[in-house]
């Protein structure tokens, strides 16, 4: 593990209204597409944060500034502070493979290795030095439990991930990532690909594990921003070819009752976007 | 752009506006009935009470179901939110109307002192004033006018504690139990502005998004 990312373990208690990620004056870039300007938010740790927003707002793309999924992008450059508990994550000496570990990702589409239930979740922790059977044993089963998918699959862990339904893989992908003791979860849009009692798994789960994790949500369904999340983000492009902004973000409930932007207004309340 | 959505709220609020002209009516003939002793008007008061409470009821109903099936937010939600809030207000408003229409059922046909006649006319014309602003208020979401609403209510409040003065000088019995039911009349006529004054700040809330602090209306 890089030592400039060290940080306490996950779980640990803290004071409310601790920062987990700090964002300062971010600008992103495509290649010659300013895809993001000004962006500056305080994500609370042990919190649910929604980013809402039109198609094309650069939500995702934010999200993925987070833990440098970016990087893997050719012709991205990304100006401005992101502190992860207070440090940089674009900071030098910061290795973005163990940054990811720090900061997992759950994808829209479930994307389970062509391997075994077990062998999903084991793949992080064997990834990162753990051999011992027993110990793997251990986290393969936590995981499944934290995901709410043990019950479901402690008899068929050596069954293929991808024989499992569509829910059940998500929960799955969950499960690898929470493998590996993230202190922050980002998930893109996780629910849109699967069906009703999947979504309300996976929504309840959010709520259990935002006690020892951080999750940061991107999604289209606003009544899934109002149900899940603490934060709300609203991110928007004024202007086609300019970059998106972050136009608001505060208290889920008071974003959906009484948001101060007329920009934020208007869009929840479906008068555009 | 939910233009269905749009206009079914056009709808409620033209709905709890209709309801609301009503009540002007209500407490208008309420307070004729009493001043001169109509019984009938007085009776027509008392039975369009239910009418005024079923669409009351409506509008919490038709409320709840978009609330449930177009998950509003933001002005929308408030809207939503605050026209069942005024609608409640118009069901006790009306009810307090047809409070001083069984007073006028109660005193017809006794003659007390021509000053608590004038002073309960004047306050019924000042509670039309503050009813009247209030629609208007509603109407156009305008502030400043539902922020004038506690200023007319005033007035009336100060009327009604010349009635209580007034009712002292009363001598003979009769006119003491005829004074009481004049007396609670007007008590009715200013928890109707007050009511009114509850609704502008309910216009301001929902225009807004802030909660504007609510005076002691009891006191």
């Amino acid at each position: 593990m890089s030592e400039a990312l060290d940080c306490p373990s996950p779980g640990v208690p803290s004071a409310d209204g601790e920062v987990k990620i700090t964002v300062r004056d971010l600008d992103f870039h495509y290649g010659d597409f300013h895809a993001l300007t000004g962006i500056s938010c305080d994500i609370k740790a042990r919190s649910v944060t929604a980013f809402i927003g039109p198609s094309g707002c650069g939500k995702s793309t934010f999200l993925r500034c987070l833990n440098r999924m970016n990087d893997l992008i050719p012709g991205t450059r990304v100006d401005g502070t992101v502190l992860l508990d207070g440090q940089d994550v674009y900071g030098p000496g910061v290795d973005p493979v163990d940054l990811r570990r720090r900061v997992g990702m759950i994808f829209q589409q479930p994307n389970p290795f062509p391997m075994s239930i077990y062998d999903n979740v084991a793949y992080g922790p064997r990834l990162h030095g753990v051999k011992k059977r027993s110990e793997l044993d251990d986290i393969v089963r936590m995981s499944l439990e934290r995901a709410n998918l043990w019950k479901e699959v402690k008899d068929i862990l050596d069954r293929g991930g991808l024989t499992l339904s569509g829910g059940q893989q998500q929960r799955l992908c969950i499960a690898r990532v929470l493998a590996v003791q993230p202190d922050v979860l980002l998930m893109d849009e996780p629910c849109s690909a699967i069906d009703p009692t999947s979504v309300q798994k996976i929504e309840d789960l959010m709520a259990e594990l935002k006690s020892s994790v951080t999750i940061i949500i991107v999604t289209h369904n606003m009544q899934q921003a109002a149900r899940v999340s603490d934060e709300t983000a609203f991110f928007l492009q004024e202007q086609a070819g300019e970059p998106a902004i972050l136009v608001e973000f505060g208290r889920t409930a008071e974003i959906f009752t009484s948001p101060k932007d007329k920009r934020t207004e208007d869009y929840i309340t479906g008068r555009f976007g | 752009m939910r233009e269905g959505f749009r206009k079914e709220l056009k709808d409620l609020k033209a709905t709890v506006l209709a309801i609301g002209h009503d009540i002007v009516d209500v407490t208008r003939d309420a307070v004729r009935s009493l001043v001169e002793g109509d019984v009938d008007l007085a009776e027509r008061v008392i039975e369009g009470d239910s009418d005024i409470d079923a669409r009351c009821l409506g509008v919490e109903e038709r409320s709840l179901e978009i609330i449930a099936t177009q998950f509003p937010v933001a002005r929308d939600l408030r809207l939503l939110h605050s026209l069942s809030y005024i609608a409640m207000h118009f069901e006790r408003m009306g009810d307090l109307g047809v409070n001083i229409a069984k007073a006028a059922r109660r005193t017809a046909g006794r003659q007390g002192p021509q000053t608590l006649y004038d002073l309960i006319q004047a306050q019924g014309n000042l509670v039309q004033r503050v009813l009247q602003a209030m629609l208007e208020a509603l109407e156009k979401n305008d502030l400043e006018t539902s922020r004038k609403l506690q200023e007319l209510d005033e007035p009336i409040d100060h009327l009604f504690k010349q009635f209580f003065r007034e009712l002292a000088r009363l001598q003979e019995e009769e006119d003491i139990e005829w004074g009481s039911s004049m007396v609670l009349a007007s008590r009715y006529l200013e928890r109707i502005a007050d009511h009114a004054v509850d609704i502008g700040e309910r216009i301001t809330y929902m225009v807004t998004g802030q909660f504007a602090s609510c005076e002691d209306d009891e006191a």
